[in-house]
């Protein structure tokens, strides 16, 4: 018979008496959770298929890209362009793991949890907008430095297109503050999954429909001015029209964005109103 | 040492006075805080939490007002609320880490923290699969690990044996008076229930529509009304008859005798009786008085 090798004791309570971090570390913690939670990384295998599935589609016309410039010796894709050429993709990105972020919580009520420790509210919606920003970020950014590095390593004949690639970095900046925070806030008004994706793919279908029929009928009536502003409800165009202005880049599809300041006051004015609907949302779970 | 202490604490509502005027004074150990639902018992946690500012009056948590700081005093006090707040799809482990780190606590410290908590609440294999498939018990035992994962001074419990079955609500007492006791960390336990909380607090404050009833050591309510009760074969009545001659004071309830314990000798003249009469017993046992009685 062999003798038992190891015993187990019960040690009792033991007090903590070990470092105790800021509320920083703590809403960095929840940023980098939600982060990973964007991707299902350290979810189940399910909940990995849909963001790596969109993930993968938008490196597609990147890998495609570096092909033709390294065997036709043509130009790059157009950096600025690129988000506006892919936006389908990204909208069912922030459509389908917006909810992922915020719903959860809402439905089975872990707020009151969170609000028990040091953190606030504030931290808590901070550190969710960080997480899809940055979510967003990657899914936006990583297609274009691939393809940037591709154009550095293929010799064209032609100069870099360092400024566009730049440019089109500080769109996706743009884009992504813009669409997390519409995205969040409207999924988080409900406390269910499907129906916050639903809610957010809704939003974007109609500006889209309604950028193409009002521009299109304001066209057609010949008020060019207004219809070149009627443009700008796609959000997708909001951005680039924002690039265009700010950083003196080509407009996608050579549209006649409204110059000037215009388009970056609407884009901070759609920001700040949803950053507040936000707010106003999770005042109200606080007092519930 | 006082945990915390109100001062005439108000909470007015747009249609309803949730607090009015309540002063009331915890110490450490175990303090249960019973009323009628609605009574104001979790407004009270969300005003001592810095969550829900008072409309007057004032509160002290360990020494801390929760009004201007309230962050310190979230940071040394664990809360476990009434209501479901268990996300399904993960599993207690990861949910009890995820809370540690909330509380601030580092990564690895997490990790062991949440593993010790979970065993000290009873949570063995099962604390890997997804909360999801758990039992009330199960799930209750998880809220309570939440709240006690950072190792907080005090712990706010609301209604910890809701929904739980006779078994799971010894059980869960059992838990709570050792955190008070072994743990070494004050307790303040809500419930509606007042019989449940004599077995464990040490001091009971009872409040109805935000209002101060009564508050008190848990020995003054039961120790001055202990009562036996007695259940015979036949011959309730000869028994009664010999207990009343020797003084004690009875009263025949039904098919039982209940007898005022006077003093120690009360036991031994009841043996006595019982064997002198030749009477056959079928039960006797010690019939605390039971909080509602107190206070009814």
């Amino acid at each position: 018979m062999s003798q038992p090798t190891g015993v187990i004791h019960d040690i009792g309570y033991r007090h903590y008496d070990g470092p105790r971090l800021g509320r920083g570390a703590a809403a960095v913690a929840l940023g980098v959770h939600s982060l990973r939670g964007t991707f299902g990384l350290g979810r189940t295998f399910k909940s990995k298929i849909m963001p790596f599935l969109l993930f993968g589609a938008m490196m597609l016309p990147a890998v495609v890209s570096i092909a033709i410039m390294a065997l036709l010796k043509q130009a790059p894709m157009s950096y600025t362009d690129y988000a506006v050429f892919m936006q389908p993709v990204i909208a069912i990105f922030l459509a389908a793991q917006s909810p992922v972020l915020v719903a959860p919580d809402l439905r089975h009520r872990v707020i009151p949890l969170y609000l028990s420790r040091p953190n606030t509210i504030i931290d808590y919606i901070g550190a969710k907008l960080a997480a899809m920003i940055v979510a967003l970020l990657i899914l936006m950014v990583v297609p274009l430095t691939v393809q940037f590095i591709g154009e550095l390593l293929i010799d064209l004949p032609m100069p870099l297109h360092t400024h566009e690639y730049l440019a089109a970095l500080g769109g996706s900046l743009l884009n992504a503050v813009l669409l997390t925070s519409i995205g969040l806030t409207l999924a988080s008004f409900t406390p269910r999954r499907g129906l916050g994706v639903a809610s957010v793919i809704a939003f974007y279908m109609f500006t889209l429909a309604a950028s193409a029929v009002l521009t299109g009928v304001l066209e057609s009536e010949g008020y060019s001015d207004a219809a070149s502003w009627s443009i700008l409800l796609n959000p997708f165009f909001l951005v680039n029209a924002v690039q265009t202005n700010l950083f003196g880049t080509q407009p996608t599809e050579g549209l006649p964005f409204p110059p000037g300041a215009g388009p970056a006051l609407i884009l901070l004015a759609v920001v700040a109103l949803a950053l507040t609907g936000l707010y106003a949302r999770y005042r109200k779970a606080l007092a519930a | 040492m006082t945990i915390l202490a109100t001062e005439a604490l108000t909470k007015r509502y747009p249609r309803v006075t949730a607090l009015d005027g309540l002063t009331v004074s915890v110490g450490a150990g175990v303090t249960g805080l019973v009323g009628a639902n609605g009574a104001g018992k979790s407004t009270l946690i969300k005003i001592l939490l810095g969550l829900v500012p008072a409309s007057e009056g004032s509160a002290r948590v360990l020494g801390l007002d929760p009004a201007t700081q309230g962050q310190e005093i979230r940071r040394s006090v664990g809360y476990m609320p009434e209501h479901d707040c268990l996300p399904p799809d993960q599993s207690a482990t990861e949910f009890v880490v995820h809370m540690a780190r909330m509380s601030g606590l580092p990564r690895t410290t997490a990790r062991e923290r949440a593993a010790d908590t979970l065993r000290h609440v009873g949570l063995q294999e099962e604390r890997y699969r997804p909360i999801g498939g758990y039992s009330t018990g199960m799930k209750q035992r998880v809220k309570l690990a939440q709240a006690l994962v950072h190792d907080p001074k005090v712990i706010f419990l609301d209604e910890p044996t809701n929904g739980l079955d006779p078994q799971g609500r010894d059980e869960m007492l059992r838990l709570v008076h050792r955190i008070g006791t072994e743990f070494g960390i004050s307790v303040l336990v809500c419930s509606h229930l007042l019989g449940e909380l004599e077995r464990i607090c040490d001091h009971v404050i009872v409040i109805d529509a935000g209002r101060l009833l009564r508050s008190s050591a848990i020995g003054e309510l039961t120790q001055a009304s202990q009562v036996i009760s007695v259940e015979v074969e036949e011959g309730l009545e000869k028994l009664a008859a010999r207990l009343t001659e020797t003084g004690e004071t009875v009263a025949v309830e039904g098919r039982s005798l209940t007898v005022q314990v006077r003093a120690d000798e009360t036991y031994d003249l009841l043996r006595d009786a019982v064997v002198d009469l030749d009477l056959n017993l079928v039960r006797l046992e010690q019939r605390h008085a039971r909080i509602e009685d107190v206070f009814r």
